[in-house]
């Protein structure tokens, strides 16, 4: 038999992909793909014809803390953070200042009404809450410049948000800003990051079902992060945006 | 002979929940974490199950699946839409890791291999593999065998070349273990797996061409 070079490099993948080549063979194998395009079309090849066998496996669910120790694992300054926070308690934190919301939601009421119209309405059968979020003291030395306002819009069931600045928000670098619920006790809740230029859409599955409920969320703020967001869990940036809930 | 590059699905056809779980791994490569939790949410129970069918030890197949995502979080920048779609290229890692698991265990000096000792933190041997409850190899390739043109092409196969491909590909069964557990020589084997995937490959290229099996 004849093998082409193209044919022992498919015959290869064919093993390699269906797991039977091993031991010494299948790490020279892996050593080698990177570099050679043939090798890797193969492979990709047999991974599309031979994967969707495992749809038919049915899920198994991992238990919970295989999440909580990959997090360890990726961001291991997160259970620090923890043992931090928890340590420093005694400290005032900044969602903790009531002179921030005061603030905040004399300019909201104000604008509140005005802007309903120029946010989409993501549920037609109840009215949006619309949350205006004024700059901070803090917005002015960060760069956030002539943004003055970002306004979010959430669906009057509570399942979607959809955030943006009036005015683009002329970021550092590498900073990006991002979302917080804050309750009227404990730490923010991130809702994940935002567009600097337009409008966001927050996934449904970010949202915590009592989004709108007073008791639970007492306003919404934006900080700057790094890229990626957070690394705490916390908001670790200034806070350029405020903005109180109001029902 | 026809060697023709294979071509992956095309983005254009791909699945909601394909395209869902691409646009997480792309967000999750810009450091997106909580894309990369919703991804770990949506493809955790697979890849377990994926894991586990090969790393029967619940507590090592565990310890795998945070290397998977360990991995994933890492090499997300590395998917490629073109070539894979997103399932298949962490099926892909997560099967790799087992496979490599095997082979770490099979490392470690083996007193005996058929029987399964209580502090043996091997895979269980075969004589349990064949009471295990779990649906056997050849029942998930049944099962698949309803499910999409990959299954009609599995039923070109002699029962033997299929019964090969499905112990090494399910089970992370090698060759010889393959040879052992049909109780046939090892050349035998490695020839029906060989012979079982060119099959298989002719098959879904001639149903890619158009020329589809029979039988709708």
């Amino acid at each position: 038999m004849d093998y082409g070079k193209k044919d022992l490099a498919d015959a290869l993948a064919a093993q390699y992909v269906a797991g039977t080549l091993r031991g010494a063979a299948r790490r020279r194998f892996e050593t080698l793909t990177p570099s050679h395009p043939a090798l890797r079309s193969a492979v990709a090849g047999w991974q599309a014809r031979l994967m969707p066998l495992t749809t038919v496996l049915a899920d198994e669910a991992p238990p919970a803390r295989t999440w909580a120790r990959i997090e360890q694992r990726l961001w291991p300054v997160l259970a620090t953070a923890v043992a931090d926070a928890a340590s420093t308690s005694g400290l005032q934190r900044w969602w903790q200042d009531l002179g921030l919301w005061r603030f905040a939601s004399g300019l909201a009421t104000a604008a509140a009404l005005g802007l309903a119209v120029l946010v989409a309405n993501p549920d037609p059968q109840a009215p949006p809450v619309v949350i205006v979020l004024q700059a901070t003291e803090a917005g002015g030395p960060v760069g956030v410049g002539l943004a003055t306002t970002l306004v979010a819009s959430v669906s009057g069931d509570g399942r979607s948000l959809v955030a943006r600045p009036l005015q683009p928000v002329a970021l550092a670098t590498g900073r990006v800003l991002e979302l917080w619920a804050v309750p009227p006790a404990g730490a923010p809740r991130s809702l994940g990051l935002i567009s600097a230029a337009g409008a966001t859409v927050v996934r449904r599955d970010k949202l915590p079902k009592t989004l709108l409920d007073a008791r639970n969320t007492a306003a919404l703020a934006v900080s700057v992060e790094p890229p990626g967001g957070s690394p705490t869990g916390t908001p670790t940036g200034p806070v350029v945006f405020a903005g109180k809930l109001q029902l | 002979m026809n060697t023709a590059t294979p071509t992956p699905t095309p983005v254009a056809d791909w699945t909601q929940r394909s395209r869902d779980l691409a646009q997480l791994l792309s967000r999750s490569a810009l450091g997106d974490r909580a894309a990369f939790k919703q991804l770990y949410d949506q493809t955790s129970g697979h890849l377990f199950a994926v894991l586990l069918r090969i790393q029967r030890d619940r507590n090592l197949a565990e310890d795998l699946l945070q290397e998977v995502y360990v991995s994933a979080w890492r090499a997300a920048g590395n998917f490629d839409a073109l070539r894979a779609q997103p399932l298949t290229w962490l099926t892909h890692i997560a099967r790799n890791k087992a496979i490599d698991s095997l082979r770490r265990a099979q490392a470690q000096p083996r007193l005996e291999s058929v029987h399964h000792d209580s502090d043996d933190d091997d895979r269980p041997g075969l004589d349990q593999r064949l009471v295990d409850e779990s649906p056997g190899p050849a029942a998930l390739l049944e099962r698949a065998s309803n499910a999409r043109q990959l299954g009609q092409c599995m039923e070109g196969l002699s029962a033997q070349q299929r019964q090969s491909v499905a112990l090494a590909f399910f089970d992370g069964l090698s060759h010889a273990e393959v040879a052992a557990q049909l109780r046939q020589p090892l050349g035998t084997v490695k020839s029906w797996v060989r012979r079982a995937l060119a099959t298989l490959k002719g098959c879904l290229e001639r149903a890619a061409q158009g020329d589809a099996p029979l039988g709708t």
